[in-house]
């Protein structure tokens, strides 16, 4: 399968009279846009505001965060089995926006988190102050209940995205890049020295604000399963996660998943990256033994010597990881779990809820216990009144003059479990 | 076998116990993952994990978990592992920030959470 991404690279956000890409810039037809949102008749309410890297600007509470791609080339459509019809993306050509992001906001429950600041000391925690974003600030109906609100504001994120996205489809790419993946025995064929290598990928599938779909399907009623990493470059795996602001994956992380591109970029170097497994991390104990075996059993038949394993989310999922760990290396084959950590504010209690000798190789996204203060900024993106219930923070974590005392845990990506972050520990 | 929810969500014990044997206990999270850890010396097994959710433990006052009778009368040992686990966890977020006191309509939304984080167990299991 082989996918080439064509990056249009953006480096400002503006409104405009037609929405589209010229030399660097996307202008957003906010009517237009604002239009297409309202549709849905449970968003009551629709506002879009423009947030660039370096502004004094807060966005809080952010949902999910998402790049527009359209795809120019190949089957499918970007996020197949929710906007697109379902059919196997990750091939042919997909131009992508890359420096844009849409960030969606909203009050789903009363207790709320995600900050993502645009400039400051937060802004060096979160990727997304680094973006032209644009952000829908979306009002729901009064009656709209939070099963409900949650997939309002995911499928508005989603649909923005591919607007904006299609204004991609006839601009000359800046760089294109290419990545390709072979069936299993011509990989091997083809670098036979090498050492095969897999990346398990765990999706956060609990419940309410806890979910992730692949294709349209609710990732906690699947089986662990092989997928395609070009398949996620297209949209395959969606957040539906709202919980745990600094270690969830959006949307965004899953389409520029780290860890995928790093292999790519050692595959024939150092490594014969061969393949990927998806599994999940279900509540009920029996689905964790069940989709760890088979996360094992698969990482076994493609006779790899080594997996790289990421979680997402905390608590629940350690029991997953270490598992997954655990029942891989028992099949003889080395492993490297990234994850991070919540060892209280000094850093020094125990970071994981489950622990191994077995997991002998950790990489951290760092301590989402550790405080931060963020100075006040002059305009505040969404809805000010949740910071006090955010969590991370505490009463009277929102100072008078709108500064915010925090736990890292409430910003956005800040201890991303994909390495999508610049935090991380070294043991020498 | 006897399944058992326990739990103090005044939600869970409305909604879940025409379905399921619902313990409601008007106790704090770690008294209710502490009533789980003494059914297991009793020979119950853990059916969900007691950490559900991202929700930390310091945040949401709520939880809810299901045990259920073994065969066996020895000490699951696996479910005695999580659950110890689970509490010292626990003791290390309350430590280091106590669980705020959330307005009504927050701890509606948590009850809502936690019931969703076990629903989908129960509708398995029953």
């Amino acid at each position: 399968m082989r996918l080439e991404l064509g990056n249009i690279l953006i480096n400002d956000v503006q409104f405009g009279d037609k929405t589209k890409v010229d030399n660097g810039t996307l202008y957003v037809n906010k009517e237009e846009l604002v239009e297409l949102i309202s549709q849905d008749e449970k968003i009551k309410n629709v506002d879009v505001e423009l947030a660039r890297p370096g502004e004094s600007v807060r966005i809080t509470p952010v949902k999910d965060v998402i790049e527009p791609r359209v795809k120019v080339e190949g089957p499918g459509g970007i996020f197949p089995g929710v906007i697109a019809k379902v059919d196997t993306v990750g091939t042919g050509r997909t131009h992508v926006l890359k420096g844009a992001a849409v960030v969606t906001t909203g009050k789903v429950v009363g207790f709320q988190e995600g900050i993502v600041d645009m400039t400051g000391p937060g802004a060096e925690y979160t990727p997304f102050s680094k973006l032209n974003n644009v952000v829908l600030v979306c009002e729901p109906n009064d009656d709209l209940k939070q099963y409900e609100h949650e997939k309002a504001l995911r499928m508005a994120g989603l649909k923005a995205a591919i607007y904006l996205g299609e204004a991609g489809k006839n601009v000359t790419p800046n760089e294109i890049k290419e990545y390709e993946n072979l069936p299993l025995l011509k990989s091997v064929e083809k670098y036979p020295n090498l050492p095969k290598i897999a990346y398990v990928q765990m999706l956060q599938s609990q419940g309410l604000l806890h979910d992730t779909y692949v294709y349209g399907v609710d990732a906690k009623q699947t089986l662990s399963t092989l997928i395609n990493p070009t398949e996620i470059m297209d949209g395959a795996i969606i957040s539906g996660n709202c919980v745990s602001a600094c270690d969830k994956n959006t949307t965004y992380h899953h389409l520029n998943n780290p860890i995928i591109h790093d292999l790519f970029e050692q595959h024939g170097k150092e490594i014969n990256f061969v393949g990927m497994i998806i599994t999940n991390e279900n509540v009920y104990l029996a689905d964790k033994e069940r989709s760890s075996d088979w996360a094992a059993k698969l990482s076994e038949y493609l006779g790899v010597d080594g997996v790289v394993i990421s979680q997402e989310g905390f608590g629940n999922p350690d029991t997953d990881l270490i598992m997954n760990c655990v029942k891989i290396e028992k099949k003889g084959i080395k492993t490297v779990i990234v994850t991070d950590e919540y060892a209280g504010r000094d850093g020094a209690s125990q970071s994981l809820a489950d622990a191994d000798p077995l997991a002998d190789a950790v990489v951290t996204g760092g301590n989402a216990n550790e405080v931060i203060e963020l100075p006040p900024m002059d305009k505040i993106i969404g809805y000010t009144e949740p910071v006090n219930s955010i969590a991370g923070g505490f009463d009277g974590s929102l100072k008078e003059d709108g500064s915010i005392v925090v736990e890292l845990q409430a910003i956005t990506g800040a201890t991303n479990e994909l390495g999508f972050n610049k935090l991380t520990a070294k043991g020498y | 076998m006897k399944t058992i929810l326990i739990t103090n969500n005044p939600l869970a014990q409305k909604k879940l116990s025409s379905k399921v044997e619902t313990h409601f206990h008007d106790v704090d999270y770690t008294k209710v993952l502490k009533i789980a850890r003494d059914y297991i010396h009793k020979g119950y097994r853990l059916l969900t994990h007691p950490l559900s959710g991202s929700v930390k433990p310091n945040e949401t006052p709520y939880k809810s978990l299901i045990i259920q009778t073994r065969e066996q009368t020895k000490i699951d040992m696996d479910s005695l592992l999580i659950i110890e686990q689970s509490l010292d966890t626990t003791k290390k977020f309350i430590d280091n920030m106590k669980t705020p006191q959330w307005n009504e309509r927050i701890k509606e939304d948590f009850q809502t959470i936690d019931i969703s984080l076990i629903e989908s167990v129960l509708d398995r299991i029953i």
